[in-house]
């Protein structure tokens, strides 16, 4: 389909408006160096995602479609993932005023940078060629390293930064290479002609083709922190602002989701009949997930246990949720894939919700360690209820949004039959899970009231009540949410 | 009317968050109202109920998640009504008996109104999904109960209940989707699971093995519930839990929620998955044998007494496996009858142990030093010895209290069965070994001469009275005449073992 200029640029609208407000950020600290102190930038960010959410509304209504010459695509899918972005954009924006972590010129910074940030993860859920994702995965990568080292005086966070680094490095070359190998062997980036080339001759490629997968795999397993290049994942975001580590945790993950299922899908799968299809090099390449998304849970839950800073806890408990969502893509069929957007929805907010209440904590206590988190129900029962739920929430126990994500991804794995034993290793492993987030529960709860009654700002204690609203709302009346993600996966399929 | 007995708690329980830190009686008395209100309802449930017929009666039945055929769908039956009396019965009586907890006030209160939803749910629910929601809602109230309010080694006992209680239930979260996907079309309906019975001919694959889809439920299904009986094997949560935790929650962990067990095999196991029960019979009647004995022996060894009420629990338990192992009319009978009434004497059992640690702020039987902890301290608080003797000798089956009717059942329904009789043989050594540690205990602590340090003990007063008195009733009455619950539940027990044989 050919479209005018206009109609590319009104399709790329929502990316557009966030470059706008990115530009006129940067006047705004040039011009009005006073803008600094105040919560401006902050209510430009808010301003300029819910603006991009609106106009990403408007370009969803249009009929799906691949723009600028196939290196776009424009559909429910992209639409989901936009959302998501502009969300935890402007809830880290709103984080980062409350935080001790960050001071006023650095938050600045920040909402300069969180900008960049979500355009470069909009272009990784939108695009549909290989430069492009490469450009979405550099842009975040850059700007995330930078980030991660905002505490300049912090050894830790230059540590964080540097790891970040020389990791991140690593995996976009190998993943570049991968590309490469993918451009060499077919003649194009483009996801459609790659994929009509892939499907005449993938038999006849036995080496290469895996290769280059493999290669591609590295990169993509970097960005949502999957097993083996899950390593950085502690670090990072244990010497991080706090603000920053819990964007991190939440939306460059779900933008390499977007990116990965895009590619999966587009590329390496022959379509069935509807709604299922076969995956290129058949039951091998299922079988090298099922063990990746097995050993990744199950590193993830085991690293977890010993840890004594809930950060670095929350860290290997976010690669062993990932190794739960690559569970979704073995079923070949687009109730799985719903069920890794359902759970990126639930795992935002409550993840999002958990790292700001440690946020809020080590302001308090100096220190995110477990026991400082003793006795903060009693002193702080808001914070200490919505704690409860978050990481019920992440334990998958009934009533919260964590429980349905979990329930809808064991269900298609057990609907379709095979893999029965990742199941079962799923399940055991949210039970050791269980073992460390009761850790909190019992340093927030059990430990005793505290004498002194430490008071939660109204700020945060908005945040936090809105956040826990959604965990409990979608754990108990799912419908509206499972709808929108079906539709988003059919536009794909 | 179920959902109002099923959520009136809940509704108590954002009642008391909402009210003011220190009005601590205000909270009480709002407790009590809100457990009043589920017993008067179910009251009013149990004379308009039909004892006539096995269908299930007050159903209400709501779509709640279209796509999955989820729904809102409670009723009861012969089998839910004893469990649902029993439940709004003890919840009301434990919170009199919790008047005493002074810290947090608030939260134990709600977290305790959010149990008893919990499993008044439990007891109602005819769809898995809702069950299971039920089920792993009472987790989290239970958890902080044990952990915040309990003994000396709380965490500890509460960590591990919550472990073993999760391990279970991802096994039941399993077997519920597989349900779901296996049956055409796909539903969490238990009445229609049951009806259409559709696991046998399927197999499950797994890891390369072929094996039979239903016995694989069957057994994921045991393992989640034999956690909650607790069955040997599976038990070592339960003495940590009933000891470190506060008098009301240890009743309500040893009325109700031991019951939710083998009352998930009764509603779930057994009629969906009739073949494979027939089959694993002999193993659970061995399980059921072995707890009796074991939970037995272990109380006899005992010198804490809440610790020898709970191992006497898991012996009782097993009665409740083997009698429903049995499979005929008057072991299932005797089964859930035997629930009904260990519901009911367990509950005195716990609660005359926490009158006693309220005033001694100990309960050895022997002290870790080698000294007696009591003794003769019949002659300081009759009225509370009075009691104890009752509750002694309704669990350990004296004829005329409640437990022996139970127990009877439970060993003439099993010995009906010619393969079982050599079970019934060895399982009814454990009749003598209940007399014998419940009785050592009331010599040990009751009887003999007055131990001087315990001359100034104060007896009942009228509050703990009151708790007691309504379960003593029960206890004798139903000794002499069980009909009443024999009557509310003999239909749905035929129904159940037609639809198994």
């Amino acid at each position: 389909m050919d479209l005018s200029l206009v109609q590319n640029l009104i399709r790329l609208s929502p990316e557009i408006c966030i470059v706008v407000f990115l530009v006129l950020l940067f006047t705004l600290d040039s011009v009005f160096p006073k803008t600094r102190e105040n919560k401006v930038p902050f209510i430009l960010v808010a301003v300029g995602c819910l603006i991009a959410g609106g106009l990403t509304y408007w370009v969803s209504l249009e009929t799906p479609s691949r723009f600028f010459y196939d290196t776009l695509a424009n559909d429910s899918f992209s639409a989901f993932f936009r959302y998501v972005f502009f969300f935890s954009g402007a809830a880290a924006a709103y984080l980062s005023y409350g935080s001790k972590d960050l001071t006023p010129p650095n938050r600045m910074e920040f909402c300069l940078l969180l900008l960049c940030v979500i355009f470069g993860m909009c272009l990784m859920a939108t695009s549909t060629n290989l430069l492009i994702l490469y450009m979405g995965i550099e842009t975040v990568s850059i700007i995330s390293f930078i980030l991660a080292g905002f505490k300049h005086e912090d050894l830790r966070s230059n540590e964080a930064s540097f790891k970040y680094f020389v990791f991140g490095a690593l995996a976009s070359s190998l993943m570049v290479y991968g590309f490469s190998w993918i451009y060499g062997i077919t003649g194009s980036l483009n996801y459609t002609e790659i994929a009509v080339y892939l499907q005449a001759n993938h038999a006849s490629l036995p080496v290469v083709l895996p290769v280059s997968l493999l290669l591609i795999y590295a990169g993509l397993a970097y960005k949502i922190s999957a097993f083996p290049m899950h390593f950085w994942t502690p670090d990072v975001y244990e010497g991080s602002p706090t603000p920053v580590a819990t964007f991190f945790s939440v939306a460059p993950k779900a933008a390499g989701f977007a990116a990965f299922i895009r590619f999966f899908l587009d590329v390496l799968t022959v379509k069935g009949e509807t709604g299922t299809w076969q995956l290129m090099g058949g039951e091998s390449a299922l079988w090298f997930l099922a063990i990746l998304s097995a050993v990744t849970m199950t590193v993830g839950n085991l690293s977890a246990i010993g840890q004594t800073s809930t950060k670095r806890m929350l860290a290997y408990s976010s690669i062993a949720h990932v190794g739960y969502m690559l569970m979704g893509l073995l079923t070949l069929e687009a109730m799985g894939l719903g069920a890794i957007l359902f759970y990126i929805i639930a795992y935002c907010a409550t993840n999002f919700g958990a790292f700001w209440v440690i946020s809020v904590v080590s302001d308090i206590k100096g220190s995110d360690k477990l026991d400082a988190f003793r006795g903060t129900g009693w002193s702080m029962p808001v914070l200490g209820v919505t704690m409860t739920i978050f990481l019920a929430s992440l334990a998958g126990i009934p009533m919260f949004s964590g429980f349905i994500g979990k329930l809808l991804l064991f269900g298609s794995i057990v609907k379709s039959g095979s893999f029965m034993w990742l199941a079962i290793l799923g399940v055991l492993n949210s039970v050791v899970s269980m073992y460390y987030y009761a850790k909190i529960l019992r340093e927030m709860w059990l430990e005793g009231p505290e004498a002194s009654r430490s008071s939660l700002s109204l700020y945060n204690g908005i945040a936090l009540v809105g956040l826990a609203i959604p965990t409990v709302v979608m754990g108990l009346w799912f419908t509206p949410v499972l709808r929108f993600v079906e539709s988003s996966i059919a536009s794909i399929l | 009317m179920l959902s109002w007995i099923i959520f009136s708690p809940l509704i108590g329980a954002a009642a008391i968050l909402a009210m003011p830190r220190n009005r601590e009686n205000l909270v009480r008395w709002m407790a009590v109202a809100s457990t009043a209100v589920p017993f008067l309802l179910c009251l009013a449930v149990l004379a308009k109920f039909d004892r006539t017929t096995a269908a299930i009666q007050f159903a209400q039945q709501v779509a709640w998640i279209p796509p999955f055929n989820i729904e809102y769908y409670v009723g009861i039956d012969g089998l839910s009504m004893p469990m649902l009396l029993l439940t709004v019965l003890l919840s009301f009586l434990c919170i009199f008996a919790s008047w005493n907890i002074d810290k947090g006030v608030k939260g134990y209160f709600a977290m305790f109104l959010m149990l008893e939803t919990g499993m008044l749910g439990v007891f109602c629910a005819l769809d898995f999904f809702l069950f299971f929601v039920f089920w792993e809602a009472m987790l989290l109230p239970m958890y902080f109960l044990i952990g915040i309010w309990g003994g000396k080694n709380k965490v500890y006992a509460a960590t591990k209940f919550f472990i073993y209680t999760f391990a279970g239930s991802v096994l039941m979260l399993l077997t519920m989707l597989a349900m779901y996907f296996t049956s055409e079309p796909h539903t969490f309906d238990l009445i229609k699971l049951a009806a259409n019975n559709p696991f046998n001919t399927h197999t499950i694959s797994l890891l390369g093995w072929e094996l039979s889809m239903s016995k694989v439920f069957f057994i994921a299904l045991f393992i989640g519930f034999a956690i909650k009986i607790p069955s040997w094997p599976f038990h070592t949560w339960l003495p940590w839990a009933h000891v470190e935790a506060p008098t009301a929650v240890s009743v309500i962990l040893a009325g109700v929620l031991l019951k939710m067990g083998t009352y998930g095999l009764l509603r779930i196991s057994f009629p969906i998955l009739p073949q494979s029960t027939i089959w694993a019979a002999d193993a659970m009647a061995i399980l059921g044998i072995i707890s009796i004995l074991y939970g037995a022996y272990c109380a006899m060894a005992q010198t804490d007494l809440k610790k020898l009420v709970a191992y006497s629990s898991v012996s009782h338990m097993g009665y409740v496996l083997l009698g429903m192992a049995s499979l005929t009319t008057a072991g299932v009978n005797g089964a859930v009858l035997q629930m009904f009434n260990h519901g009911t004497s367990t509950a005195m059992l716990f609660l005359l142990v926490g009158v006693l640690y309220d005033r001694a702020h100990h309960r050895w039987i022997v002290k870790p030093d080698g000294t007696k902890g009591f003794g003769g301290i019949a002659a300081v608080v009759p009225v509370y010895t009075g009691f104890m003797a009752i509750a002694v000798f309704a669990s350990l089956g004296l004829p005329g209290l409640s437990g022996f009717v139970s127990e009877a059942l439970v060993f003439l329904g099993a010995f009906s069965v010619p393969k079982f009789q050599v079970y019934v043989l060895i399982g009814s050594l454990g009749i003598v070994l209940g007399a014998a540690y419940l009785l050592w205990m009331f010599m040990r602590v009751f009887l003999g001469p007055l131990n001087e340090e315990w001359a100034n003990l104060t007896d009942m007063n009228w509050r703990e009275r009151f708790t007691l008195v309504p379960l003593t009733i029960m206890v004798i009455v139903f000794g002499v005449y069980p009909m009443p619950v024999l009557n509310l539940m003999g239909q749905s027990v035929a129904k159940l073992l037609t639809i198994i044989s």
